[in-house]
């Protein structure tokens, strides 16, 4: 069975890992984004909190992924849970460290006039400073997620959801014909993913980016 | 791996300003480019008129504070200490105890250990003379190329690329090694382009005015300005290899996956607990031993 004749006969399983494989990520870099540019918010104004942040998602993100996975498992399991907790946890650092640059970077001119004008200290984060750290911030989503879509596939070996599934049959049938047909496809489609998710990125900075400071 | 793998290779992609290694504040990787030389021209030669004075106090501050000696190892020390104390009371049926005798641990520490040093070896050989290479003139066309193809390349799935190498090479440790030390060699590259690059080409020129030849720039001007990135790439590097390493089981290429996997299949906590503690520790170690190196090891005219 060529490639192609593969595609044919398991586009449908395929189509269904590569979903799930889209959604975990997807699901994931939305609670990270919120927890990061949290956690951003609440320890950019302080030197030692903004430090402490970098360091501790750092910490994590030098922690290899399948070691993660394998403390996670003794705690909540095989299958998604894992998963979820440590793609979250991996998606956390380059948002968390782009934020507090973003946020750190605003001109201080800029919030002092927004804080002459009248506006309260949560409407200065709202509509000048955010905004103004907004395209760091989605620097680090991209990269973000362009690593969870690698570790997801990683976690497939703990039961995980997503198109690794379909790269460990594969390492699992070596040999057989099909072995290296599904590994191609997982990681192709992978790759295809990755790219499909940046190119959304890029969407998302054209419509999101306040036109004063596009660049 | 991508592993989380990739602490920095956030630097060098899209807006380098405020993600660069530079530090958290962007103001400072603003006056990073522009007024550095500035400082270190007014600040440097007195400095160095000072060391050669008898008394010198000022010499030491190499910024190793102390916590930076020893938060990370007194962490680990602990850590490898309640493991074992844990250990000492678990007991460990049959399956454990064959998947944990003889040895096999500390082979398989030691495998993970060769193998994120030979990978590292072959990695920086090849990226950072490449990265060189793709920054002189006669090059410089092909570098966006390059660039584009190394993200590219990040979209590459860790295991995608070993089980690819493993059908095609065949399962062994051959595979494994070339896997990781592709899978690494891009963003060590990049960081090489992204710090050559950052150079302020003022000095490139004043090095050319006052005569050098173009090696002399290199050897004598850029690649020491460069220092800082180049070695935040052997650390990048490290980092993701002890990472993808954790991988080379799924290969047949050994090391401390072993642990973790046997762990996973045969359903035996101590056993996963036991291999992800160490690839941790392993990991956090070879991280903090980097960060020592790029302290100790960057020219002292850079110093701030």
């Amino acid at each position: 069975m060529n490639f192609w004749e593969y595609l044919g006969n398991r586009h449908q399983q395929l189509l269904t890992d590569a979903w799930q494989h889209a959604s975990v990520v997807f699901q994931c870099m939305v609670v990270a984004t919120l927890a990061g540019v949290l956690i951003a918010v609440a320890t950019y104004r302080s030197e030692w909190g903004g430090n402490f942040a970098t360091l501790t998602t750092s910490t994590i993100l030098t922690v290899p992924s399948l070691a993660m996975i394998g403390l996670l498992i003794p705690v909540v399991g095989l299958g998604v849970a894992p998963t979820v907790i440590a793609l979250t946890l991996y998606g956390l650092l380059p948002i968390v460290r782009n934020a507090i640059v973003g946020l750190r970077g605003v001109d201080p001119a800029l919030v002092d006039a927004a804080r002459g004008i009248g506006m309260s200290r949560t409407a200065q984060l709202l509509r000048v400073e955010l905004p103004l750290a907004w395209p760091p911030i989605l620097t680090g989503i991209r990269v973000s997620t362009q690593m969870l879509m690698g570790i997801a596939a990683i976690a497939a070996y703990a039961s995980g959801p997503g198109l690794g599934n379909v790269i460990f049959r594969g390492l699992a049938s070596l040999g057989s014909a099909n072995a290296l047909n599904q590994v191609l496809a997982g990681t192709v489609g992978i790759i295809i993913l990755a790219l499909l998710f940046d190119a959304g990125y890029v969407l998302i900075g054209r419509l999101t980016i306040p036109r004063g400071i596009r660049a | 791996m991508t592993s989380p793998e990739t602490p920095d290779p956030s630097g060098p992609s899209g807006p380098t300003g405020p993600t660069g290694p530079s530090g958290p504040t962007g103001p400072s990787g603003a006056r990073g480019t522009s007024t550095a030389p500035a400082p270190d021209g007014s600040t440097g030669p007195p400095r160095a008129e000072e060391t050669a004075a008898p008394a010198a106090p000022e010499l030491p501050p190499r910024r190793l504070g102390w916590q930076k000696l020893t938060i990370v190892p007194g962490m680990l020390v602990l850590l490898l200490l309640a493991t074992w104390l844990w250990f000492q009371q678990a007991d460990l049926d049959t399956l454990s105890e064959n998947a944990l005798a003889d040895g096999q641990v500390s082979q398989a520490l030691w495998e993970h250990v060769q193998l994120t040093a030979i990978s590292t070896f072959f990695v920086l050989i090849i990226a950072i003379p490449l990265g060189i290479l793709l920054t002189r003139r006669a090059f410089r066309r092909a570098t966006p190329v390059a660039m584009a193809f190394a993200n590219m390349g990040q979209a590459t799935p860790a295991i995608g690329l070993l089980a690819l190498l493993v059908i095609w090479l065949g399962i062994g440790r051959r595979a494994a090694l070339i896997g990781i030390i592709i899978y690494a060699v891009l963003p060590v590259l990049s960081n090489t382009i992204a710090g050559l690059r950052a150079n302020d080409p003022t000095l490139l020129e004043a090095a050319r005015g006052i005569g050098m030849s173009p090696l002399g720039v290199l050897n004598r001007v850029e690649l020491p300005l460069a220092v800082p990135l180049i070695l935040a790439g052997v650390r990048t590097a490290l980092v993701i290899n002890v990472g993808t390493a954790t991988l080379a089981v799924f290969g047949g290429g050994g090391g401390l996956g072993v642990l973790i996997t046997a762990g996973i299949t045969n359903q035996r906590m101590p056993v996963l607990v036991l291999g992800s503690i160490l690839t941790v520790a392993l990991a956090l170690l070879v991280d903090w031993l980097a960060s020592l190196a790029e302290v100790l090891l960057r020219p002292r005219g850079l110093d701030l």
